[in-house]
C-alpha cells in the first residue's frame, strides 16, 4: 500500500474534488468547441468553399494550424526526455505536464489535416492506397509512431501514481487497478520500470525530431519558391521546440494558479525554462535570418516576389508581427530574469505562441500567393469557419488536458517523493565524481 | 506506344478563348458563378493567361493558353498520397476523381497552377452535359486530361471497325476549336507527325524548363511581329 | 477518503491487463501489416517501391521496439511475486 506524504495531498486534490472553476472552464471551452463544431458541419455540408481558400492559395489556416499544433507536441516529450536523460533534478514537477501536452496536441494536430480534406469520407484511401513517395504518408507514419511512443512514454511513469490512486481513492477503482499493472513498488518492479522509461526517453527523441522534419518536407519537397529549401527540416524542428516550451510554460502557469501548485512550480523552474526559451529564440532567429539572407542574396526572381511580399507587400503585418512577437519581445523579457521572472516568462511565452503561429502562416500562404506563371492571384482572408475551427482546436486541446488532470495527478507524485528521498544523495554522489580526488579520498558524503 | 503532346503557336493565338469554351463544354467544367469567381474559384482546365508588359502597359498583351502540360516528370504525381493522379504509359497525366481525397497537395506542388479544386458542388448530373465525361463532386481536384475520353472513343471505334486508329482521329476539344489552328496535337513519339516536327522548330520552348518537369505542351515563341 | 465495499475482482483485472497487452500487439501488428501492404502496392504498380522500402526499414523497427518495451513492462510488473 503506497504511502502519500501529506505534504503532497494537494497534488491529488483535483482528482478528489471538483470546484466551480472547473465547470466555468468547461462551459467556456464548450462554447468554443460548439462554434467549431457548427463551422465544420457547415463545411461538410457545403464544401471547403465556406473557407477563404481559393486558387492559388489552396492551403491556409488549416495547414498552418496543423504545422503549429504538431510543433507544440515537441514540448512535451522532447523536454521531458532530455531533462530525464540529463538527470536534471528540477524536471520532476514538469515532466508529466509536458508529456500530456504532447499526447493531447498530437490528436488536435492530426485532426487539422482531416478538417482540411475535401473528401474526409475517403480518408481510408490513405490507409488502403497510400503512396510512400508522398510526404503526407511520411507524416502519417511518423505522427503515428510519435503518438504511440508519447502515449507509452506518458503512461509508464504514471504507473506508480496510478497505484497510489488505486489504493487511496474510492472511485474509479477498476480503471486504476487495471492501469496500475499490479504495481507494488517492489525492487524488481522498480528496476523494470526505470529501465523501460530510460529506453523510452532515448527512443522518443529521434522520433520527435523525425516528426517535424517530415512535416517540413511537405513544403520543402515541392519546387515552390521559398519552400524548396534544404534548411526546412532543422528550421521546423527548432521552431517546434521553441513553441513547445512556450506552450509548456503557459500550461504550467495556468494550472499552478488553478490548483495552487506554487509549492511545486517555483520561480526557479520558470527561470530555467525561460533560459531555455531564450536559447531557442536565438536559435530560431539564426535559422530565420539565414533563410532570408540566402534568398535575398541570391536574388532569384520567383523567390524575390515572395520575399518582398513578406517584407513590404500585403504580408508585411504578419511578417513583422512575427519578428516582434517571436524575437524582440521574448528577447527583451528573457535577458534578465532575476526580478519578476514569472511575469516576464509568461509574457514571453504568450508572445512566442502568437509569433510561432504567425511564422507558420508566413511560410504557408505567401508562397502560394505568388505563382510563377501570370496566374490571376488573390488575397487570402479566413472566414468565420476557419476562425471557429481554430478556436475549437485550442479549446478541444484545453479540454482534453483539463479532463486528464481530473483523472490523474498532473505532477508526478512518486517522482517528487523520489526527489526528496534520493535526489539529494544522488546529486552529491555525482558531484563528487566530477571533482578531483582529495587527500582524504572521498570522506564526504555517502 | 504513343506519347501524346501538344504544340501551341503563340504567334497564331489571338486570345479569343474559343479553346477555353470548347474545353468547358466538352468536359462538363462547371461555371462557378460570379460570386465564386470573384473569390478566385474559377475552374478553367484550359486557361488563357495574360501578361501585360510592365514597361508598356498600354501596349500589346501576351496570351498564353495553358492546359495541363502533362509533364513527363510531374511534380504533382509525386506528392499524391493515394494514387489519385498518375502518369499513364502514353504520357497523359490522369486524375481519378473517385480516389481523390481533396488534400490539394498536387495543387500546391504544380508549378503551372494547372490543377483546380471543387470548392463546392458546382454541378450535378443533368441533361445537356457530355455523357462521356463524369461530373465531379465537391472536394476533389480536376484538371485537363487531353480529352482522354475522346482517345478511348476513337480507339474503340477503330477496334469495332477492325482497323488501327488513324492519327488525327483523336484530337482534344481545344485543338479542334481553335480558329487559327494555333493548337496542334498529336503523337510526339512519331517523328513524322505534325506535332513532333513543330516541337523541333527553332522557335520551340518549354515553360519553366529549368524545373525539370519535361512538359509535353511545347510553345512556339512569337516571331518578328512581336519584336 | 476511501469508500469501502468497492471490491474489484482480481480475475477481471488480470484479464483486462493482459487484454491491454494483447491489444497493443494487435495494434503494432496492424501497423506493420499496413506498411508491408503499401510496399506491395507500390511494387505491383511499379511506382517507386524504394520509397516504401526505405521508410519501412526505419518505421517497422521503431514500432517493434515500442512493442518490446510495453510487453517487457507488462510482463515484468504483472509476473513479479516478490515482497514489496
Amino acid at each position: 500500500m503506497a504511502e502519500v506524504d501529506t505534504r503532497d495531498a494537494i497534488l491529488l486534490a483535483p482528482i478528489e474534488q471538483t470546484g466551480r472553476g472547473f465547470y466555468w472552464a468547461l462551459a467556456l471551452l464548450s462554447l468554443a468547441i460548439l462554434w467549431g463544431g457548427i463551422a465544420y458541419a457547415v463545411q461538410l455540408n457545403e464544401g471547403l468553399g465556406v473557407t477563404g481558400l481559393h486558387q492559388p492559395v489552396s492551403w491556409g489556416f488549416y495547414v498552418t494550424n496543423f504545422v503549429f499544433f504538431i510543433g507544440i507536441s515537441h514540448a512535451g516529450t522532447l523536454i521531458s526526455a532530455i531533462l530525464r536523460l540529463s538527470r536534471a533534478e528540477w524536471r520532476r514537477p514538469i515532466t508529466r505536464m509536458a508529456e500530456v501536452i504532447t499526447v493531447m496536441v498530437l490528436f488536435i494536430g492530426a485532426g487539422q489535416i482531416l478538417v482540411d480534406l475535401g473528401r474526409p469520407d475517403r480518408v481510408m484511401n490513405v490507409i488502403r492506397h497510400g503512396r510512400y513517395q508522398s510526404p503526407l504518408l511520411w507524416d502519417a507514419t511518423s505522427i503515428s509512431a510519435y503518438l504511440t511512443a508519447s502515449l507509452v512514454y506518458l503512461y509508464l511513469p504514471m504507473i506508480p501514481d496510478i497505484a497510489l490512486l488505486r489504493d487511496r481513492l474510492g472511485k474509479r477503482k477498476l480503471l486504476y487497478t487495471v492501469l496500475a499493472l499490479g504495481w507494488r513498488g517492489t525492487k524488481r518492479q522498480k528496476k523494470v520500470l526505470n529501465r523501460a522509461i530510460s529506453v523510452m526517453a532515448i527512443l522518443v527523441i529521434p522520433i520527435a525530431v523525425s516528426v517535424h522534419t517530415v512535416v517540413s518536407f511537405v513544403f520543402s519537397m515541392t519546387l515552390q519558391p521559398m519552400w524548396h529549401s534544404t534548411i526546412f527540416g532543422p528550421y521546423f524542428v527548432v521552431g517546434a521546440i521553441y513553441s513547445g516550451i512556450a506552450a509548456l510554460i503557459v500550461a504550467m502557469l495556468i494550472f499552478r494558479k488553478a490548483y495552487g501548485l506554487q509549492g511545486y512550480l517555483k520561480p526557479i523552474h520558470f527561470r530555467y525554462l525561460g533560459q531555455l526559451l531564450l536559447v531557442m529564440s536565438l536559435l530560431w532567429f539564426y535559422f530565420t535570418f539565414t533563410e532570408y539572407l540566402t534568398g535575398y542574396y541570391g536574388g532569384e526572381v520567383e523567390e524575390m516576389k515572395v520575399f518582398w511580399g513578406k517584407f513590404t507587400g500585403p504580408f508585411w503585418p504578419f511578417f513583422w508581427g512575427m519578428v516582434l512577437t517571436n524575437f524582440l519581445i521574448p528577447l527583451l523579457c528573457l535577458v534578465r530574469l532575476h526580478r519578476h521572472s514569472i511575469g516576464k516568462v509568461l509574457t514571453a511565452s504568450v508572445s512566442v505562441l502568437v509569433g510561432m503561429w504567425l511564422e507558420r502562416f508566413t511560410i504557408v500562404v505567401p508562397t502560394l500567393s505568388y505563382p510563377r506563371l501570370p496566374f490571376p492571384g488573390g488575397v487570402y482572408w479566413p472566414t468565420w469557419v476557419e476562425l471557429g475551427e481554430t478556436a475549437a482546436s485550442f479549446a478541444l486541446f484545453a479540454l482534453f488536458y483539463l479532463l486528464f488532470t481530473k483523472l490523474f495527478p498532473i505532477i508526478s507524485v512518486w517522482e517528487i517523493q523520489e526527489g526528496r528521498e534520493m535526489g539529494l544523495k544522488e546529486v552529491e554522489e555525482r558531484l563528487l565524481t566530477y571533482l578531483p580526488e582529495t587527500a582524504e579520498g572521498g570522506a564526504h558524503g555517502s | 506506344m504513343a506519347l501524346w503532346g501538344m504544340v501551341i503557336d503563340l504567334d497564331r493565338c489571338t486570345g479569343c478563348q474559343a479553346c477555353v469554351m470548347a474545353c468547358k463544354a466538352e468536359n462538363n467544367v462547371p461555371a462557378v458563378g460570379a460570386k465564386e469567381a470573384n473569390r478566385g474559384r474559377t475552374i478553367s482546365w484550359m486557361q488563357v493567361l495574360t501578361e501585360v508588359d510592365e514597361h508598356d502597359p498600354l501596349g500589346k498583351v501576351r496570351f498564353l493558353p495553358r492546359p495541363c502540360l502533362h509533364c513527363d516528370d510531374p511534380p504533382c504525381t509525386r506528392v499524391c498520397p493515394v494514387y489519385a493522379t498518375y502518369r499513364n504509359p502514353e504520357g497523359i497525366v490522369a486524375q481519378i476523381y473517385a480516389r481523390c481525397i481533396g488534400c490539394r497537395f498536387c495543387m500546391a506542388a504544380c508549378p503551372y497552377n494547372a490543377k483546380y479544386f471543387n470548392w463546392r458542388t458546382y454541378l450535378t448530373e443533368g441533361p445537356g452535359q457530355n455523357p462521356d465525361v463524369s461530373v465531379r463532386s465537391k472536394g476533389v481536384v480536376e484538371k485537363c486530361t487531353f480529352c482522354h475520353h475522346r482517345l478511348q472513343k476513337a480507339r474503340e471505334r477503330a477496334l469495332a471497325e477492325g482497323r488501327e486508329m488513324e492519327p488525327g482521329e483523336y484530337i482534344p476539344a481545344c485543338a479542334e476549336a481553335c480558329p487559327t489552328r494555333a493548337i496542334v496535337f498529336g503523337d510526339l513519339s512519331d517523328p513524322d507527325s505534325e506535332v513532333a516536327k513543330l516541337a523541333r522548330s527553332p522557335r520551340a520552348f518549354r515553360l519553366q524548363e529549368e524545373l525539370g518537369t519535361r512538359p509535353k505542351v511545347i510553345y512556339l515563341t512569337e516571331g518578328e511581329a512581336r519584336g | 477518503m476511501v469508500r469501502p465495499h468497492l471490491v474489484v475482482p482480481d480475475r477481471t483485472v488480470k484479464i483486462l491487463q493482459w487484454a491491454m497487452a494483447g491489444g497493443f500487439i494487435l495494434f503494432v501488428g496492424a501497423i506493420v501489416t499496413w506498411i508491408i501492404h503499401l510496399i506491395r502496392t507500390a511494387w505491383q504498380l511499379r511506382d517507386v517501391p524504394s520509397a516504401s522500402i526505405g521508410i519501412s526499414l526505419v518505421a517497422i523497427p521503431v514500432f517493434l521496439v515500442l512493442l518490446g518495451v510495453v510487453l517487457y513492462v507488462v510482463w515484468g510488473l504483472l509476473t513479479d511475486r516478490s515482497e514489496a
